[in-house]
């Protein structure tokens, strides 16, 4: 078996991941703010959330795209 | 808080003993299926490296998540509030975690047929000094681990029924079903029970939510009443808030993943496309797992306000209590919540145990004790000394040693020393074995005192202080000393993949 594309090899990822990482705690919003509340959470209770989601999407495409064995290929010939 | 316990007494010894039943039950099936199961470290260990996706996914889950991420963090809510939208942040980050090394790790894994975590740092540095305290320091933080469960569970059990099913009893109770199941199927046992564990797990959260949402009105009269008395739990955090959210999420991207029990579900995998496909499954339980669990802990803040510390950490308890005194089905959700706790604990602990026990098997009794023994008689070694460990750990759960506490809350910090040499050896041919060992050394040591003395420099964890001088270490020792170039060879010919 061999790897054909590793995702730890990929800049853009580890970018994307970073950036994500870094706005995932509200160091960048006012202390102690909350309003507008948008359907019972505080506003940036959903930028939280959105940028966790963001995460586990990234982390989706990383999976299945980004991480290619020789095995992957074979099998897709085969199907 | 005195309550009246609706649902104690015969009906939760009831469903304990179902619960026990059905977990005994597929430990007997599994054997008999597989009677060769416990002559190889790869059958007993690794469930013949055959997990399929669905049963891979369930067995990550139900070890990630145990039964503290309900009971514990649902009160982390209830205290902190909106601030424990960390809990969600941080298990989704583990994948990240995953990201660095089980492509390539996994790829390795076949090629050498590991066993064990240790397997790759064997191989890797060819070094006894680096294998032996790789091995140490995970048979210490999983040692410490199991001992958790023991108190979770038992806690658990009492707190839940009231005292009806005494602590002792129930952690001996579960610890033998546990230890008779993964006894007779190894990681087959463990993770088809886990399957079912993790299903329990799943459905316990979400009727709890159903359950809050239904008998305490739901979240957004929860924010309601928060803005009214407590407008601190909605607002965005101070800068301490920030700084330990940094730490936590840093300590969990990097620790959780390394998990030596979480490594051997890796290798466990039947293929790569199953592996791929579980973790992109974990990459979004947490949504429903830690964030359904938040909601539950915001929503009881509503419906319990003013709870101090120590009374708060029984929320799940006392929600539960209340919303199963509301009518039949209810009743009974919550003694299936109840089963779902206990299994997630469980589920976590059988891991555990088993994990301890192939470290000792193959890394240090048939690694340098017994070279040349059978891999049964490495097997009955390593159930053995686990048995062992179990009733040392047991002892100190029930009489725990006053002044020497502590050492028994290091877990995170020493396990996650052990990243560095793991995590750069597979991609770096020039780490220096000599700097990996030192690293480690330094590093644990280092997390350890840290710990004891409680220094928590700019608010970052004694773990991460540990892991950024280890790392460290390891890259300028392997700068300043090269590797010879023998070694740098080998290491080339190691990572090829």
């Amino acid at each position: 078996m061999k790897l054909v594309k590793e995702p730890i090899k990929n800049k853009k990822l580890w970018i994307v991941l970073g950036v994500l990482f870094f706005l995932s705690v509200p160091w960048y919003l006012p202390t102690g703010s909350y309003k507008p509340m948008i359907l019972g959470l505080p506003y940036w209770a959903w930028i939280i959330l959105l940028d966790t989601l963001a995460l586990s999407i990234t982390l989706t495409i990383a999976l299945k795209k980004l991480w290619i064995t020789e095995t992957d290929k074979t099998e897709e010939g085969e199907e | 808080m005195d309550q009246e316990l609706a649902f104690g007494g015969a009906s939760g010894i009831l469903i304990m003993l179902i619960y026990g039943l059905i977990m005994l039950a597929i430990g007997i099936i599994t054997y008999k299926r597989n009677k060769q199961v416990r002559d190889s470290n790869e059958e007993y260990y690794l469930g013949g490296k055959g997990l399929s996706v669905m049963v891979l996914f369930f067995t990550f889950y139900a070890t990630q998540y145990s039964g503290n991420n309900i009971i514990g963090y649902a009160p982390e809510g209830y205290r902190a509030g909106f601030e424990w939208l960390q809990s969600i942040t941080f298990m989704v980050l583990v994948i990240v975690g995953y990201l660095l090394f089980a492509p390539r790790l996994y790829v390795l894994s076949r090629k050498f047929e590991f066993i064990t975590p240790t397997d790759w740092l064997k191989k890797r540095y060819k070094s006894k000094g680096v294998t032996i305290l790789g091995a140490l320091l995970m048979l210490y933080g999983l040692g410490n681990y199991l001992l958790e469960q023991f108190v979770a569970v038992g806690q658990g059990v009492s707190g839940l029924t009231g005292d009806t099913i005494p602590y002792q009893a129930a952690v001996i109770f579960f610890i033998i079903i546990m230890v008779v199941y993964s006894w007779l199927g190894g990681m087959r046992s463990v993770a088809y029970t886990d399957t079912m564990q993790g299903f329990a797990l799943l459905f316990g959260v979400f009727i709890l939510l159903i359950g809050s949402i239904l008998y305490f009105e739901g979240l957004p009269s929860a924010t309601d009443y928060m803005e009214a008395v407590a407008p601190e739990k909605l607002g965005v955090p101070s800068s301490e808030g920030i700084t330990s959210w940094f730490s936590l999420i840093s300590l969990t991207l990097i620790g959780a993943a390394i998990y030596p029990q979480a490594i051997q579900r890796i290798f466990s995998a039947k293929s790569e496309k199953a592996l791929k496909n579980s973790l992109v499954g974990m990459a979004w339980m947490p949504f429903v797992t830690t964030g359904v669990v938040l909601i539950i802990g915001l929503i009881g803040f509503h419906a319990y306000a003013g709870l101090d510390s120590a009374e708060s950490e029984q929320l799940v308890g006392i929600m539960a209590n209340y919303i199963a005194s509301q009518n039949t089905l209810f009743y009974w959700a919550m003694i299936l919540l109840f089963g779902g706790i206990i299994a997630a604990i469980i589920s976590t602990a059988d891991s555990v145990l088993l994990t301890f026990s192939s470290i000792i098997s193959k890394d240090l009794y048939g690694g340098f004790i017994n070279k040349t023994a059978p891999e049964h008689k490495q097997i009955f070694v390593g159930k053995i000394i686990g048995i062992i460990a179990v009733i040392i750990l047991l002892i100190i759960a029930w009489n725990p040693p006053g002044t020497i506490i502590e050492i028994f809350e290091l877990k995170f910090e020493v396990l996650v020393q052990v990243a560095p040499a793991f995590i750069l050896g597979l991609y770096f041919k020039q780490i220096h074995t000599n700097a990996v060992l030192a690293g480690m050394v330094i590093g644990t040591l280092l997390a350890a005192i840290m710990t004891f003395a409680g220094w928590t420099p700019f608010g970052f964890a004694s773990g991460l202080w540990g892991l950024l001088v280890n790392t460290l270490i390891c890259v300028f020792g392997s700068i300043l000393f090269q590797a010879p170039e023998k070694e740098q060879q080998h290491a080339q010919e190691m990572t090829q993949v």
